[in-house]
């Protein structure tokens, strides 16, 4: 008898240690969104449209932003979890090829449907699996009003040659300009490097593409890599910092400088216009093509995109439907578009968007009426993150004179290969 | 009488412990030696591939590197370590003023955790290094490995020198001064009575100092991050970088792989070290 | 005697001077999280917060606002305080049984739990927050349980070496006056027990409030972030890093450490020692 009632105390303490947690949570049949957002620039624009959309309709959406840099680890431990993301992000093709398994089929869905061209969904095969939601450009943002302090206009520069000649003089009358140097800081800090590592490599790539006729390759040869080297070559000297100091400049370092007119060029995308604007007037600010001294008079800006949603499959059915109308809603209903234009800026590539405000993308349109070709983004088939990684401590260690431009090389080159034959 | 009494009563006394145990250790390592065997995403995927994760660490050079770096990162760091913690006990043992206040001190850094502890140092370091025209951190292993080295001192001679002064505390004084009547040196004192009679507390702080070097992770994440290049990243590291930084289904099992292999080195790097040592203590 | 006291001159300002080195790095933080936003640049740390960069407490502000700083120390609180009160219960109850009742299964477990305080995080790290997952043992309030089973080895060993010291007639006597074995263990061994209750509440203690990777995994993060974690998320999560709330959260997480310390120093100075020689 005693026994028992031992065996049944037991019984009780063993339950409270574990069972309290597997209380059941509230039944979930109304379907819930977890967006795991990739852009932490817009984290705050989300966070308020999330509120605003659960206010509208009561469906819970919740938002996490991953710490810069940390993307790929935070989907993949979340993925791992139960309560997995509903929604995420992919970046392109090779990023696509890790999560294929795990995309919901977007073919029957309304926002697939509400897409302004087709080039803008991700496929495999006959599915779906992801749709892009922002169209961006980069180049280099030009403080106008400092250019013509210095007696130039936008029009002295059409050329590589001609943004080293200007460059070149701006750095070297910088004290009589009262600026620390003609480009801002090349901040190789990781909030930072992915402006050289991964936007300015891209140059090299897309001359080589073209020139070759494909898409993608298992080999690069890098025939553009001494084009590249100028251009890097041209931000680490005619800077506001010395190279070694890079290492630790951060994103915001950069910003800061062209904020505060301490450099002329600034090598950075649209997305940057929100903060921009905040200090400078539409008509202060230009983005100019980062010409590369291969094809200067035919090329634009680097317009694409690097942002896809994939939908969760794995996820509940409810949780399917709540994400697929919480998508739809974003880039449909007016509150949905007009903060995804003003608020984040971006040119949404949807039948329903609202004119964004955004002078650099006004500026691409311009670009692409006058007949210039805009520069595709390559990038998204760059091998892996480590590629990219890989790449990036070679350009820091060659910017602080500690590595070579062969590091570099062997790094674009040589890296791509064993880092494409490792995805197989 | 007391076991024949207990012993039934083991559903309150053990299983609650035993069941956290099995959900919380031992459940996840049978899982997790299973899983090196393995390709996966997430568990709804895996497929049973048998040696050959083990056959890919091997080629991946990252690994090889991170590992003997962190052999050499584990050595250097708990010879540093227990000499100084020493040196420093024995000063402090000298009856000297405010040895108080200087236990204090020196212990406080062990309380901070590993990742504010690599944000501060980072920021000191970096300022020092900008200051001499040195490269940054992040841009050399050399001064990322030292960086290392540093902070991990900083951190650990407070707490192994705690553990040197109650094992010099224990010396008794009469075995010194007979010692001193006989003419011994204070040279000889030390090496000849009191090292030989604090060896318990040799052997413990080594193995902590070992273990802790082998095992270091958040102070290489924050402090590092592995950069340049992975050149400054050790195994515990590099582990989590190929488990959750590399994308890609073959990478899981090559982690789950290399976490085998990292920990069977420690265990054999604990016991080896705990026979060694425990060999030279004296009988008290 | 006045040999002695020259002697010890040098000695001491050796110490002092390495004294004074010692606390730097955190005085240097303290400093930098007093200074505007744009000065705390890699060459201008050493810089005095005096004048033009002088900012206050307002990176204090910043980070106690914008990140819910003070929601995170809750949460450290709630789990380290929960963990280690579980941990000290449990794991003297469990040691308690494997000293007294000999047999196959308390050797087993012994070892089994020694065997885990060498085994690695990173071994485990991927399938215990899968199975924390599944449990759902995902939340400041029960991821105690899984700080149990990855703890108790440590402490079930410290508390083993202990209860093998203790005399057996004390608990022969009580269970001869009536007492079950519940009312012994927390009448007699309890109170015997204080010191290694003290010593191992201590280190368990410095382990779960700075622990940084465990709680990443296992916790939801959509809802909970610890101190550590959100330190680590100042790098960045708004798109830049905040290095003046960050300095500024580096002090927020040390002062309390600080203060409990100063307060509790002969307990925590002791409780290492005892550690380290039952370990």
């Amino acid at each position: 008898m005693k026994m028992k009632k031992v065996t049944a105390m037991g019984m009780a303490v063993l339950m409270a240690a574990t069972m309290i947690p597997a209380v059941p949570a509230m039944a979930d049949d109304a379907g819930k969104v977890y967006y795991l957002n990739f852009k932490p620039e817009q984290d705050e624009d989300w966070q308020n449209l999330a509120k605003e959309y659960t206010e509208e309709t009561g469906t819970e959406v919740t938002v996490v932003t991953a710490a810069s840099g940390q993307y790929e680890t935070t989907l993949q431990s979340e993925m791992a979890k139960s309560d997995a993301p509903t929604l995420f992000q992919v970046n392109g093709p090779v990023g696509l090829k890790n999560w294929k398994d795990y995309c919901y089929d977007l073919k029957d869905s309304d926002i697939y449907s509400q897409l302004t061209s087709d080039s803008y969904s991700l496929k495999d095969g006959d599915a779906v699996d992801g749709i892009a939601y922002v169209i961006e450009s980069y180049g280099l943002i030009v403080n106008k009003t400092l250019l013509e302090k210095a007696g130039y206009t936008l029009d002295d520069i059409k050329s590589f040659d001609d943004l080293k000649k200007v460059a070149d003089d701006i750095q070297s009358k910088k004290d009589d300009l009262g600026i620390k140097g003609a480009f801002t800081s090349a901040g190789m800090d990781g909030s930072s490097d992915w402006r050289f590592k991964t936007h300015l490599a891209n140059l090299p790539i897309y001359y080589e593409y073209k020139e070759d006729g494909i898409d993608d390759t298992d080999a690069i040869k890098g025939t553009y890599l001494d084009n590249y080297k100028n251009v890097f070559d041209l931000y680490i000297t005619d800077s506001t910092c010395d190279g070694s100091e890079l290492s630790a400049k951060t994103a915001d370092d950069s910003r800061n400088e062209f904020v505060n007119g301490e450099a002329v060029f600034y090598q950075n995308g649209s997305w940057e216009y929100s903060e921009l604007s905040k200090t400078f007037k539409d008509d202060e600010l230009a983005m100019i093509p980062i010409y590369f001294g291969v094809d200067d008079a035919n090329e634009g800006l680097a317009t694409g995109t690097e942002n896809y949603w994939c939908v969760n499959k794995n996820a509940s059915e409810a949780d399917v439907k709540a994400t697929l109308d919480f998508m739809n809603w974003c880039v449909t209903s007016e509150a949905g578009t007009k903060s995804m234009a003003e608020d984040m800026g971006f040119t949404i590539p949807f039948k329903t968007a609202e004119a964004p405000s955004n002078v650099f993308v006004k500026q691409d349109a311009e670009y692409t009426e006058a007949g210039l070709t805009p520069v595709s983004w390559n990038f998204t088939t760059m091998p892996s993150e480590e590629w990219k990684n890989t790449l990036g401590s070679a350009l820091t260690a060659y910017a602080a004179g500690s590595g070579s431009w062969d590091d570099v090389k062997s790094a674009f080159v040589d890296n791509w290969a064993t880092e494409k034959a490792l995805s197989e | 009488m007391v076991g024949k009494t207990i012993k039934k009563w083991w559903p309150i006394f053990v299983v609650p412990t035993l069941a956290a145990f099995i959900i919380g250790f031992l459940w996840p390592f049978i899982w997790g030696i299973y899983l090196s065997f393995c390709k996966f995403t997430t568990v709804q995927d895996v497929t049973f591939v048998g040696f050959s994760n083990y056959q890919k660490i091997l080629l991946d050079n990252t690994f090889s590197h991170a590992f003997w770096l962190t052999v050499a990162f584990a050595f250097i760091s708990s010879i540093l370590i227990n000499v100084l913690a020493f040196a420093i006990a024995l000063a402090l043992t000298k009856g000297f003023k405010g040895t108080n206040a200087f236990r204090t001190v020196f212990f406080m850094p062990n309380l901070i955790g590993g990742i504010v502890l690599g944000y501060i140092w980072q920021t000191l370091l970096n300022g020092l290094l900008s200051k001499w025209g040195q490269p940054l951190l992040a841009l050399s292993a050399k001064n990322g490995f030292i960086g290392m080295l540093i902070l991990l001192c900083w951190q650990q001679i407070g707490y192994m020198m705690i553990i040197y002064v109650a094992g010099l505390n224990n010396v008794s004084p009469d075995l010194i001064e007979a010692a001193q009547i006989d003419g011994a040196t204070s040279r000889q004192i030390l090496f000849k009575i009191k090292l030989p009679m604090i060896m318990p507390s040799v052997t413990i702080c080594t193995f902590l100092t070992l273990t802790n070097g082998f095992k270091m992770f958040d102070q290489n994440l924050s402090l590092t991050g592995g950069d340049p290049a992975k050149q400054s990243q050790l195994l515990a590291l590099n582990i989590y970088d190929t488990f959750y930084a590399r994308s890609g289904p073959q990478w899981k099992g090559i982690g789950q792989a290399k976490a085998v292999v990292f920990f069977i080195l420690v265990v054999a790097i604990a016991l080896i070290q705990l026979k060694a040592t425990s060999s030279k203590e004296v009988q008290q | 005697m006045e040999n002695n006291k020259k002697k010890s001159i040098i000695p001491t300002i050796i110490l002092t001077i390495l004294s004074l080195l010692w606390i730097y790095p955190i005085i240097l933080i303290l400093l930098n999280s007093l200074k505007k936003e744009s000065a705390i640049t890699t060459t201008g740390v050493f810089e005095l917060p005096l004048g033009e960069i002088w900012n206050g407490f307002t990176n204090y502000v910043a980070s106690v606002t914008q990140m819910d700083f003070l929601k995170s120390f809750w949460y450290s609180l709630v789990i380290s305080v929960m963990s280690v009160v579980l941990i000290l219960l449990c794991c003297s109850m469990c040691a308690w049984y494997i000293v007294r009742v000999n047999g196959v299964l308390s050797k087993i477990l012994y070892y089994l739990f020694i065997f885990s305080m060498v085994v690695p995080f990173q071994m485990v790290m991927f399938t215990l927050a899968k199975t924390a997952d599944t449990l759902k043992l995902n939340t400041p309030y029960n991821i105690c349980i899984i700080y149990l089973g990855f703890g108790a080895g440590l402490a079930v060993f410290m508390f083993t070496g202990f209860v093998k010291g203790i005399p057996l007639e004390i608990e022969e006597a009580a269970l001869i006056d009536g007492c079950n074995p519940l009312q012994v263990f927390f009448k007699i061994l309890i109170p015997i027990l204080k010191p290694t209750i003290i010593s191992t509440a201590i280190l368990q203690l410095m382990w779960v409030w700075n622990d940084y990777l465990l709680p990443t995994l296992v916790l939801d993060i959509k809802k909970f972030r610890t101190i550590p974690m959100a330190v680590q998320y100042f790098r960045g999560s708004f798109g830049h890093v905040q290095m003046g709330p960050m300095m500024a959260s580096i002090m927020i997480d040390i002062i309390p450490i600080v203060i409990v310390y100063l307060v509790c120093q002969k307990y925590i100075i002791e409780g290492v020692v005892a550690g380290a020689v039952k370990g």
